[in-house]
């Protein structure tokens, strides 16, 4: 009873009420949106989002921020689909995506922490060269995958037992993993601590430069999952994909209550924010609103959320 | 000596030198067409970038310049096109810039929403609602020769968007420098509690310069209209981030509290000079990018590095 009640007060609960609301007037407007198919859509779908949302509101949480996630979306997933066509293994294509992913978000983490330059700036930098870089590579064509391997897919197009998207398992597995994470370990206490105050951790002996490198490259490596799955839906490597897609993270995640101050927020806040957005863009589409109107909706609800959150913080202060 | 060490000192320096480095590559650099249209493009550029300066400064930030910017192509055209009348034109554009500037500033101070998020919110809104407004482009069907000479004119052989930008600069310089609303906006960007505590009004300031910013991309708006002569949706995409890489590298700090209009004029010049030298040089145009990309990073990283040294 009592977990129920400190659970009550949190503000996840709020967001799941936001949620079911949203929910239950769709299911009445549109007697197509409250079926299993369209929810196992939407469930495969958003799971591009969640999974980067996982590592940004990681990255967050530990006090620094990563707005070049949608120019890395397009960058490593031409080594994804170059070494795939060239090659024709698709877990070698895998590996060496997983690694650049790596390697840039450590470099966006040594930039940011040893070097001291502020994380806005060093992945604003960051975004602006990872576009370049897709550009220049493919001369603004998307390259196709010409391997057509049944395996890859079905990473982001295929359905367990023809119902449950895989893409929908690999973010539910990812978002469990990283919950537990946060929230039983010490490492993931300690990055709530680097985040939330980082003189207290620096005095109880954390590594702090250590900790902060390694949620950049959680944020990075996570990313560039999405951008795996992604590449599988879209069957190519387009130079456009995640094109504003930091944006999307950043009002989902932030809907979700996890603050940019560092420090404050959980997964489980965060995954509904992505839920929630998910869910309206599909109900609109659903409904045949266009996706400019969602844009208006998208920004008005992050409005009223995260300024609801603000009024309730103050007064409960 | 200590004049040298200042950040506005060094980015002339780079600036000097890039200017060399390119003239001995090309002399078509030091052509007037060519400097006309460096001017030209830095302009919209710079007179937004006053507005974000100050807005830096008092520790904010506006992330739905670039989606307001290309709104206002779009309603100038169509305004000016069903009324025949710039000022009506003018007018519907400056009462939308206020409007907008005034809830991002609202929503900022009144619902104490973070400004990142508050205008990341506002920046979806206004890309659209754009299309609410118009599902097609707006093309110059009223052909009034002034609206014209706003971007493509000439005044004493001086491109027009440099003459609006110049008319603007001293306002924004003296009032950063030389009257107390510029420390107002420092002192609540470096420490909004003493700012407080000192009898400043910061959310009333905080407003202005969100309003202030708004109005400043009307201009702007106004301007890239008539150099374009269309009313585009997406004219202006992706604005927000090149007007703050340039105030960055001017060396205003994104975390409030320092920042100058010189610096951000350098920052901007040093940027688009980039631009143009990749173009002169024949590199291929996706550096435009990545060059600005790796300044971005390593100017702020040496100014780190000196203030660690003097400090």
């Amino acid at each position: 009873m009592n977990n129920i009640l400190k659970y009550l007060r949190k503000g996840e609960l709020a967001l799941f009420i936001i949620f079911l609301i949203v929910f239950i007037i769709f299911s009445f407007s549109s007697e197509y949106f409250f079926t299993l198919r369209n929810i196992m859509n939407v469930s495969g779908q958003l799971s591009i989002i969640l999974i980067a949302a996982i590592g940004f509101s990681v990255l967050l949480i530990a006090g620094e921020v990563d707005i070049s996630i949608g120019s890395l979306l397009a960058f490593v997933s031409l080594p994804l689909i170059e070494i795939m066509n060239i090659t024709g293994s698709v877990p070698l294509g895998i590996i060496l995506c997983l690694i650049f992913g790596i390697i840039i978000g450590l470099i966006n983490g040594y930039l940011s922490v040893y070097l001291g330059v502020s994380s806005l700036i060093v992945t604003l930098g960051m975004l602006f060269i990872l576009r370049g870089a897709v550009y220049l590579y493919t001369g603004q064509r998307a390259i196709p995958d010409e391997l057509m391997s049944d395996f890859f897919f079905y990473i982001g197009n295929g359905k367990f037992m023809g119902t449950i998207p895989y893409a929908a398992i690999i973010g539910l597995i990812i978002l469990l993993i990283f919950i537990f994470v946060m929230r039983n370990t010490s490492y993931g206490r300690k990055l709530y601590a680097v985040g939330g105050n980082q003189e207290v951790a620096r005095l109880a002996g954390y590594n702090i430069k250590l900790l902060k490198l390694s949620a950049f490259v959680i944020c990075s490596f996570l990313s560039s999952i999405s951008a795996i799955i992604l590449a599988s839906r879209i069957g190519s490597a387009n130079h456009v994909a995640g094109d504003l897609f930091e944006f999307q993270v950043v009002a989902a995640v932030v809907l979700g209550g996890v603050s940019l101050a560092g420090g404050i927020g959980s997964l489980t806040g965060a995954a509904i924010g992505v839920l929630i957005l998910s869910v309206i863009s599909n109900g609109l589409g659903l409904l045949n609103i266009d996706t400019q109107w969602q844009l208006v909706v998208n920004g008005v609800i992050i409005i009223i959320a995260v300024g609801f959150d603000e009024l309730k913080r103050n007064r409960s202060l | 000596m200590k004049y040298f060490q200042t950040n506005e000192s060094i980015l002339f320096g780079l600036l000097v030198l890039l200017c060399i480095f390119l003239s001995f590559y090309n002399p078509q650099f030091y052509s007037i067409q060519n400097i006309h249209s460096i001017l030209r493009s830095s302009s919209t550029v710079m007179i937004v970038a006053f507005g974000m300066t100050i807005l830096l400064t008092s520790g904010e930030v506006d992330l739905s310049v670039g989606a307001l910017m290309s709104f206002v192509t779009v309603i100038v055209m169509d305004v000016i096109n069903i009324t025949g009348s710039i000022s009506l034109g003018l007018i519907a554009v400056f009462g939308f810039c206020l409007f907008i500037g005034l809830i991002n500033g609202l929503v900022r101070t009144v619902l104490n929403v973070n400004s990142l998020i508050a205008t990341l919110a506002m920046m979806l809104i206004l890309q659209g609602s754009v299309y609410v407004y118009s599902m097609a482009a707006i093309y110059n069907t009223h052909l009034i020769p002034l609206f014209s000479f706003i971007g493509q004119g000439f005044f004493l052989n001086i491109p027009m968007p440099v003459v609006i930008m110049l008319f603007i600069l001293p306002f924004f310089v003296v009032l950063l420098n030389y009257t107390r609303y510029g420390r107002y906006f420092s002192s609540i960007g470096s420490n909004p509690d003493a700012a407080k505590l000192s009898g400043i009004n910061n959310n009333r300031y905080k407003v202005i310069g969100f309003v202030i910013t708004s109005l400043l991309v009307g201009v702007s708006g106004v301007i890239l209209a008539s150099l374009m002569d269309t009313g585009q949706q997406g004219s202006a995409k992706g604005f927000e981030l090149i007007v703050i890489a340039a105030v960055l590298l001017g060396g205003t700090s994104f975390m409030g509290g320092k920042g100058t209009i010189i610096g951000t004029i350098l920052g901007i010049l040093i940027l688009k000079i980039i631009d143009n030298g990749i173009i002169l040089m024949r590199i291929p145009q996706e550096f435009q990018l990545i060059v600005p990309g790796f300044i971005l990073i390593l100017a702020v990283y040496f100014d780190g590095v000196r203030k660690k040294n003097s400090g």
